[in-house]
């Protein structure tokens, strides 16, 4: 099988989580791999409608979850217009798993912070729940998840699941103007609700997903709050193609985000060029 | 290194054996409206031993402009995915250009990162290259500014030194051992004395020009690694149309793209093909945000891809000085004189930002 040869997997199960984002649950037809296929919090694949093409995300569902991976998306180009357009039973490829990860082994012991926005939470849901069911390594779990509006927050039932969790702390909120009538959360921008819920930055790790503007502004007051720049981890989401470093794509100065990321340390990005 | 001799006559021979034996040779030709190309031939008489730089690299052999990574075929019961030969037949390049076999080994560092790229080292694995000692510089080639020369035999098999009768042959693989021993007849054991590289610049005919002189990479990579803002990138990109011609001449570049091609409703192939840096929808994300959004940031990509980014995660230029990028280019951009300037930046940086500003 050469490296571009992608496994074929059979969509399990359809959540819409958004009337534009979609989640899909798959299931790798080999069986052999369905049972020994392994990842790490963080890392992507490249899945694909063959006709269509392939598009890149992260592996939305936790490593402690065996058997099927899931991704979430939007429908935005060729290929994830035509993932839209799959039903439960259908098959599609996938290549992976690449890239590095968060690297969970650091941060045993310490607490956790998630910061989302929009479908970045997919991405952080993964370490989300990787850290949920090994609970008694990690101390405080606070999450922030912001959306536009009511209508764009995804993984609904999860929240609900997070909020009523006693060992997890959630903060959710929308931009203002987004809220509806029994919205009973926050509302205003995720930054500043990062600093109203002023997590503590000692023996703390911050995951960090979400738009470019978010980050942006999110990241400062993680400084004010005293988390270390090498204690704060984002991911970066270049454009690619192969996914394994020889196309060339998302090669940002001296890194390639499929290789050398998706997972960055705020440090890390700080020494980077803005070409992301 | 095993050094023996062949004549012109025995290489013709070799040639013909090759073929007849069912060997692709392919060789520098030249076609219609005297232009030079890599094609396959089947006798002496039609390869162009005098040194003229094929226009396109030998990349290409390797690394097609397009070629399938898969078919798939859709089914009652789902899908069927047929992979894609990744075992290729036995090829002999004839007389590469030193510079292309050298760029052939930059690829290499790349396409075995970690994962392996059957498709390109199938095809390095089935191709032997034998390289001729390069007799025609022109004002364009520029190998020894990038620390080679025209005789490296970096990436070749085996390298032919032209001499007034004859080559004379250096064995410097496993792969050109076993083609010299399966064909031990057409060459000739005593080896005549190695030419110093002097002779072998006055040796060959066609348009001479002096290759510039090594250039300090070193230090380029460094002023690079600290000058991603600098007004130079504005000042070249201004020259700049972005149309990629010198990335489809040039035998490191190898971005590609994937993309699906159906043939009908229910099969078709996924491909990779040829892509560069160089375009504007490269970088485009989903979301429409471009981080190289025009052609300051584009043509500095390709620089500090070359003299900086590679040489950081490999130790070695991505650029072999074949000069095909400044002899194709039509606005005239013309590398080894942005090296050149980039020399001066990096080794007086105060006297050019005078100029600038």
């Amino acid at each position: 099988m050469n490296i571009y040869q992608p496994h074929l997997v059979r969509i399990s199960e359809i959540v819409d989580e958004t009337p534009d984002t979609r989640t899909l649950r798959l299931a790798f037809k080999d069986d052999t791999l369905a049972s020994t296929f392994d990842f790490k919090a963080g890392q992507f694949g490249e899945y694909s409608v063959f006709g269509w093409g392939e598009c890149t995300f992260c592996i939305a569902s936790s490593p402690t979850r065996k058997g099927t991976i899931e991704c979430t998306f939007k429908a935005v180009g060729k290929a994830t217009r035509a993932m839209r357009e799959l039903g439960v039973g259908d098959e599609m490829g996938f290549r992976g798993p690449y890239g590095n990860a968060f690297p969970l082994d650091r941060m045993e012991g310490a607490s956790l912070v998630f910061i989302a926005g929009g479908i970045g939470l997919a991405p952080v849901r993964c370490v989300i729940w990787n850290a949920l069911d090994l609970r008694e390594h990690f101390k405080d779990v606070t999450i922030v998840y912001g959306a536009r509006t009511v209508s764009d927050l995804v993984y609904k039932r999860e929240l609900a699941e997070w909020q009523s969790r006693p060992d997890v702390k959630l903060w959710q909120t929308v931009d203002p103007g987004g809220e509806t009538p029994d919205w009973a959360h926050e509302v205003g921008f995720v930054p500043p609700i990062v600093e109203k819920a002023a997590p503590a930055a000692k023996d703390a790790y911050a995951i960090v997903c979400g738009p470019p503007v978010m980050i942006k502004y999110t990241l400062p007051v993680l400084a004010k709050l005293g988390f270390p720049d090498d204690h704060v981890y984002t991911t970066l989401e270049n454009r690619m193609k192969c996914g394994i470093g020889k196309c060339g794509r998302c090669n940002v100065g001296p890194v390639y985000v499929c290789k050398d990321g998706p997972v960055f340390t705020a440090a890390e990005l700080a020494r980077l060029p803005q070409e992301y | 290194m095993r050094t023996s001799t062949i004549s012109h006559e025995q290489l013709a021979a070799l040639l013909a054996d090759l073929v007849a034996a069912g060997t692709t040779v392919i060789a520098p030709t030249r076609a219609e409206r005297g232009h030079v190309d890599y094609r396959p031939v089947s006798s002496l008489a039609e390869v162009d031993l005098g040194g003229a730089m094929p226009r396109r690299s030998l990349k290409e052999l390797f690394l097609p402009p397009t070629e399938p990574l898969l078919a798939w075929q859709y089914r009652q019961d789902g899908v069927e995915i047929s992979e894609v030969a990744t075992a290729f037949p036995p090829r002999v390049v004839l007389g590469a250009r030193p510079c292309d076999a050298a760029g052939l080994v930059a690829v290499d560092r790349v396409m075995d990162w970690d994962y392996h790229d059957q498709l390109w080292f199938g095809r390095r694995a089935a191709t032997t290259i034998v390289s001729l000692v390069c007799s025609a510089v022109d004002s364009s080639c520029f190998c020894r500014a990038v620390g080679l020369a025209p005789d490296t035999t970096r990436g070749a098999d085996i390298l032919l030194r032209p001499t007034a009768s004859s080559f004379l042959v250096e064995v410097i693989t496993e792969k050109g051992e076993a083609l010299v021993a399966a064909h031990p007849n057409r060459f000739k054991s005593a080896p005549e004395p190695l030419v110093s590289q002097d002779t072998v610049d006055r040796a060959g005919s066609g348009p001479r020009a002096p290759s510039p002189a090594p250039l300090p990479l070193p230090e380029i990579r460094s002023w690079l690694e600290t000058h991603f803002e600098h007004p130079i990138w504005k000042e070249l990109a201004l020259r700049c149309h972005g149309c990629g011609a010198c990335a489809a001449v040039c035998p490191t570049c190898h971005c590609f793209d994937i993309v699906d091609e159906t043939e009908g409703v229910t099969h078709g192939t996924r491909r990779r093909n040829w892509d560069t840096c160089q375009t504007g929808r490269f970088t485009i994300h989903a979301s429409g945000h471009n981080p190289r959004a025009d052609q300051t940031a584009r043509i500095r990509q390709r620089v500090m891809h070359k003299f900086a980014i590679y040489p950081a995660k490999f130790g070695e230029t991505l650029c072999s000085g074949c000069g095909r990028c400044a002899r194709e280019c039509p606005a005239g951009m013309d590398l080894p004189e942005i090296l050149a300037l980039l020399t001066t930046l990096a080794t007086a940086p105060a006297q050019r930002t005078e100029v600038v500003a």
